[in-house]
């Protein structure tokens, strides 16, 4: 198997993973970051997206969490709390409802999510931390397809 | 701002009344259409928040004194004065009971702008010091900062460099000779970093070379909000002086209603002269580039979906068809709300009442305007074009507990984009 080193690579890989794996993936994904948040809520969430926990209500409170971390319109940013705002999105991402992804898939979205988690910090400086996140989420999904292809 | 006085908020209420305003005030027929096409008031019940009942401590003024009988009537005492109580009791109905949304101005039979009055009250309360505090703080940073949620320019490189690493594609800050500039707004920065990627993404298949100004890159202007000319001025030329120092042909506005308002009307009566550069909201340029067969769209949205106008790029900024045609080539259900389009009823967040928390209880009761109007479609998807709607209406939604995704126009297209080389 080839090591994935390209986000052309990484997006093919994920887009041939079932609906439930892409979940699982996208999991590990947002759990990388989820030191980001304070919302305990969250790995509720990831822990219900990753089991037969209840979906619908797991993206319920992912959104409420996601809506409740975003910075109003006209008010103070903060680049640390606004990293939690991208975690609760990527947490809403692998939990959503397939009638409202249209065949989006969950784990790229929530992929891109946690990058941006991961740009916040860098957002009061000029320092780049944004291609770890990216390195580090290869690594993620090599492991898992090694796993599974060699189990 | 310089040090608030209730003095200082007269005159410059006195200063507003001008020949329109004056024969809007004579004219006047107190038939109450107004009230009719106010949300704030017909989701509320309530009558102070009447549109034309927003402006009375300025037709009090204004009859005061410049009419005949308002002088003879002050002489013996039988008007109120404007004074310290008239701000605090106006404060909330200036500011978080309006949108400035426009709607009571359209429906005026005598085509009073009320709307327009309001926005000019708003100078006197703000320097009579009777402005929400988030507006006041958000003003200042714009200011001090450059940008009412004190994003700098760091942040937008470090949105620039995810953007270059996630998709290739490389953003080149202050151009000199790029045929557009785009302007961000904050909530698009920190909230919807998609919109910077869509933009990208439209850009190199329509083949246009495009920059952001680092002394620039902020669209929203909360002096027009807070209602103080000055500041939206200083505002306004930071942008003015980029776009015309880089040699721009257009500047972009992005998804954000007032920021469109400020920039392409209120603008060049700041600054005294027209611009040397166009504006163009984002749906406008989209729309060119699509009949110019600069961008191809493939596939259909299937799910039943509608659009909502943002107040200031529809019923102020004209900007109605634009995003129906884009629409109707991506979307195969598509349908219209009631009221759609220059009638659009507001999300109830504009004018500067998302950023003022205190009027949270009001907004969320003038929603239910929106809440009935999507009841009433069963829709799976919400469309709009503006980053303040959009949460407004997320928030609205969720409050309501409604389940409707509320997507960005401008992403949608992106999304639909045929990947390939520039078609230009």
């Amino acid at each position: 198997m080839n090591t994935i080193s390209s986000d052309m690579e990484f997006r093919q890989a994920l887009e041939a993973l079932s609906l439930e794996q892409q979940r699982y993936v996208g999991a590990r994904f947002v759990t990388n970051v989820l030191s980001l948040s304070e919302d305990a809520r969250l790995q509720q969430v990831v822990e219900a997206a990753t089991s037969e926990g209840d979906l619908e209500s797991a993206f319920k409170i992912a959104k409420r969490a996601s809506l409740e971390a975003h910075t109003r319109c006209g008010t103070e940013g903060d680049w640390n709390d606004q990293a939690g705002y991208f975690v609760a999105r990527g947490v809403e991402a692998i939990v959503e409802p397939q009638i409202r992804t249209a065949g989006k898939n969950p784990a790229w979205k929530a992929a891109m999510q946690c990058r941006m988690a991961r740009t916040c910090l860098a957002s009061e400086s000029d320092e780049d931390t944004h291609d770890l996140e990216t390195g580090a989420q290869y690594q993620l999904l090599n492991d898992y397809l090694e796993k599974v292809n060699n189990p | 701002m310089s040090k608030p006085s209730i003095k200082k908020g007269i005159d410059f209420i006195k200063a507003q009344i001008d020949a329109p305003v004056a024969s809007f005030f004579s004219s006047c027929v107190h038939c109450g259409l107004c009230a009719e096409a106010c949300l704030f008031y017909t989701e509320s019940g309530d009558p102070k928040y009447t549109p034309i009942n927003k402006v009375e401590p300025m037709r009090r003024i204004w009859e005061q004194e410049y009419t005949m009988l308002g002088k003879l009537k002050s002489a013996l005492g039988l008007t109120k004065p404007v004074d310290e109580e008239t701000f605090k009791k106006w404060e909330t109905m200036v500011y978080d009971g309006c949108s400035l949304c426009g709607r009571c101005s359209v429906v005026c039979p005598v085509g009073n702008d009320i709307s327009g009055m309001v926005r000019k009250i708003r100078e006197g309360f703000a320097a009579a010091g009777y402005a929400p505090p988030d507006l006041i703080g958000a003003t200042q940073r714009a200011v001090e900062i450059g940008s009412p949620m004190g994003v700098k320019l760091p942040a937008v490189k470090a949105q620039l460099r995810h953007l270059e690493e996630d998709t290739g594609l490389k953003v080149t800050l202050d151009e000199k000779g790029a045929e557009y500039m785009v302007l961000l707004s904050s909530m698009e920065i920190m909230n919807f970093p998609e919109y910077l990627e869509a933009i990208a993404r439209i850009m190199k298949q329509a083949g246009k070379t495009w920059t952001i100004a680092s002394t620039a890159f902020e669209a929203t202007n909360s002096g027009i909000q807070i209602g103080v000319s000055d500041l939206a001025k200083v505002i306004v030329s930071r942008i003015v002086d980029a776009a015309e120092e880089l040699g721009v042909k257009t500047v972009i506005s992005p998804e954000c209603g007032h920021a469109y308002t400020a920039v392409r009307w209120e603008g060049p009566n700041l600054i005294g002269r027209p611009y040397k550069f166009e504006v163009k909201h984002i749906l406008e340029v989209l729309d060119e580039f699509t009949k110019a067969g600069l961008i191809r769209t493939e596939g259909m949205e299937e799910s039943r979906l509608t659009y909502h106008d943002p107040c200031q790029i529809a019923r102020k900024g004209g900007i109605v068809e634009e995003p129906r045609r884009l629409l109707n080539q991506i979307a195969s259900n598509f349908v219209e709300m009631s009221d759609a389009g220059a009638m659009n009823w507001c999300c109830s967040g504009g004018g500067g009442v998302s950023a003022n928390e205190r009027a949270e209880e009001i907004k969320l009761t003038a929603f239910n305007r929106k809440k009935s109007q999507l009841d009433a479609l069963k829709v799976d998807t919400l469309v709009t074009a503006c980053a303040n709607c959009r949460l407004t209406l997320e928030e609205g939604l969720e409050h309501n507990g409604m389940d409707i995704p509320v997507v960005g126009l401008t992403e949608m297209v992106a999304e639909h984009l045929v990947e390939e080389e520039s078609v230009s």
